[in-house]
């Protein structure tokens, strides 16, 4: 059972590229959470956490489900920036996104 | 195989899915059926049956009697049951058969399809699941302080039949940014996505455009949206609205009922917090106001679904929002439980800052002004785009 089934394997190979493709791992730098990152440009940013990574962070785990946890961790952010700025995340688009 | 850039792109339109999603879905204020009678209402490819006992309390069967398949919708409401109308079978809101006025018993199997309720901020909310799982207290969207008091007025809520879409059009918009612009006439400033668990949110800023909008000065109205689906079928948009700096708090339900594979029941409720030294008359006369400026915005949306086709393999460019993320994160409440992935649940975060997308579309508005003031130089009438004309300028999460 799913939601819509694609009818052709080459929308399974767009749904790599879209989501999983090109995903830099970034570790914070507070704490043991390490996320997927991609910029397609300086003003976008992606963050894929894992399960895992989001047990590890103390600030997101503080704020418990509410409507306060819908925002980032200002640390997690800040580890990226730097992340950013050393060059080791890599910012571009490939053929447009 | 991916793309070389020499390829024509075609669409996949894909296979629509074969059930409905699990999870809480609203089926309209509570006090829509306090009045003693049975009503129908159409969900999950069926018709339900819902009803107020004595107690008060709301029940929900599916619509169709056991026995003979009587319409429950059609029969009344005696005692705390419902009566079908064919040959008066009593149905509790337990889903068991309690009397058959012409019958010494009861068969033991006589029970029927009873949906979970839960009664939140003056709405009915069911729970759906396929598999007959129980109704999963934990991820019920959250009580709305203030709403049902004095400070708040009370819902204004609306009901939308659509025909000819699939409701995931209508989840696509979370992470739509560009189609604020193009449809609602608005200028999105900045735009934010958060997908995790069973909730999928969206923050936006947004202003209207001066360009379009028959001049009700709505280029100095600044709307901050945040707006959170709970589930697969019900989001709550909390909404400031300043405009000239009076600054209103209104809260916004987009909730629906799929019907079918291509068709919807879209819902709305609006409510606002009254605005201090304002009276009830002039608050309801506020709130009635958004309510047909969103009513209206959802209406744009609307005519853009049921011309489209659906798509799996949208095309996306760097300024687009996470389609495809949000769609993995939907596809949670079409599997059965024990197959939900973790990526389907994990966190993921999104954010663009939309100062690229601003700068052309500002030259764009720029240009339709000075067009503007052209044609109002040469022509006699004032209208500056009578197409424009009681178009809403700001909208919501949708
Ligand atoms: S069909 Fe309902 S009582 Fe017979
Ligand atoms: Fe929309």
């Amino acid at each position: 059972m799913a939601s819509f089934v694609p009818l052709s394997p080459d929308t399974l190979e767009d749904q790599r590229l879209y989501t999983s493709a090109r995903l830099t791992e970034v570790a914070c730098l507070d704490c043991l959470a390490t996320v997927g990152v991609k910029k397609n440009s300086e003003h976008h940013t992606s963050i894929q956490w894992s399960t895992e990574a989001r047990a590890h962070c103390p600030e997101l785990t503080r704020r418990a489900g509410g409507r306060e946890s819908h925002a980032g961790c200002p640390r997690m952010l800040a580890s990226i920036e730097t992340a950013v700025r050393e060059g080791a995340v890599p910012v571009g688009a490939e053929d447009g996104y | 195989m991916s793309d070389t850039g020499s390829s024509t792109r075609y669409l996949d339109q894909g296979k629509p899915p074969e059930r409905f999603a699990r999870g809480w879905h609203c089926l309209g204020l509570e006090s829509a059926f306090a009045d003693g009678k049975p009503h129908g209402i159409e969900a999950f490819g069926t018709k339900l049956v819902v009803w107020q006992d004595s107690q008060g309390g709301t029940n929900v069967l599916d619509g169709y009697c056991r026995h003979m398949g009587g319409d429950l919708t059609q029969g009344s409401v005696k005692g705390d049951e419902v009566a079908c109308p064919f040959h008066d079978w009593r149905w509790g809101g337990d889903g068991k058969c309690k009397q058959i006025p012409y019958a010494r018993r009861v068969p033991l199997r006589a029970r029927t399809q009873k949906y979970p309720v839960v009664i939140r901020n003056g709405q009915v909310l069911v729970w759906h699941d396929v598999e007959g799982g129980a109704p999963d207290m934990d991820v019920l969207p959250p009580e709305l302080p203030g709403i049902g008091t004095d400070e708040w007025t009370d819902w204004f809520w609306e009901v939308v039949p659509i025909e000819g879409s699939n409701c995931r059009e209508l989840i696509d918009n979370v992470v739509d940014m560009a189609h604020f612009y193009y449809v609602h006439l608005s200028f999105p400033t900045s735009f934010r996505n958060v997908f995790e668990g069973t909730r999928a949110t969206q923050y936006m800023a947004s202003k209207g455009r001066p360009d379009v909008s028959g001049g009700y000065g709505d280029a100095e109205m600044f709307l901050k949206s945040e707006a959170t689906y709970y589930g697969p079928s019900y989001m709550i948009n909390w909404l400031e609205v300043d405009y000239k700096g009076f600054i209103t708090e209104v809260v916004l339900i987009n909730c629906h009922l799929p019907t079918g594979p291509d068709s919807f029941t879209l819902q709305y409720g609006i409510a606002v917090k009254k605005p201090e030294g304002l009276d009830e008359k002039t608050a309801q006369y506020i709130a009635k106001k958004y309510a047909t400026m969103f009513g209206e915005g959802f209406l744009q949306d609307v005519h853009i679904w049921k011309n489209k086709v659906p798509v799996q393999n949208p095309l996306l460019c760097e300024e687009d929002g996470p389609v495809y993320q949000l769609r993995r994160w939907y596809e949670q409440f079409y599997v059965d439980v024990a197959d939900i992935a973790p990526e389907m649940v994990d966190r993921f975060e999104f954010e663009v800052d939309t100062t690229k997308a601003n700068e052309f579309w500002q030259a764009e508005v720029a240009e339709n002004l000075a067009k503007k003031a052209r044609e109002d130089g040469e022509g006699a009438d004032g209208v500056a785009n009578p197409e424009a004309e009681g178009k809403p300028q700001v909208m919501t999460g949708t």
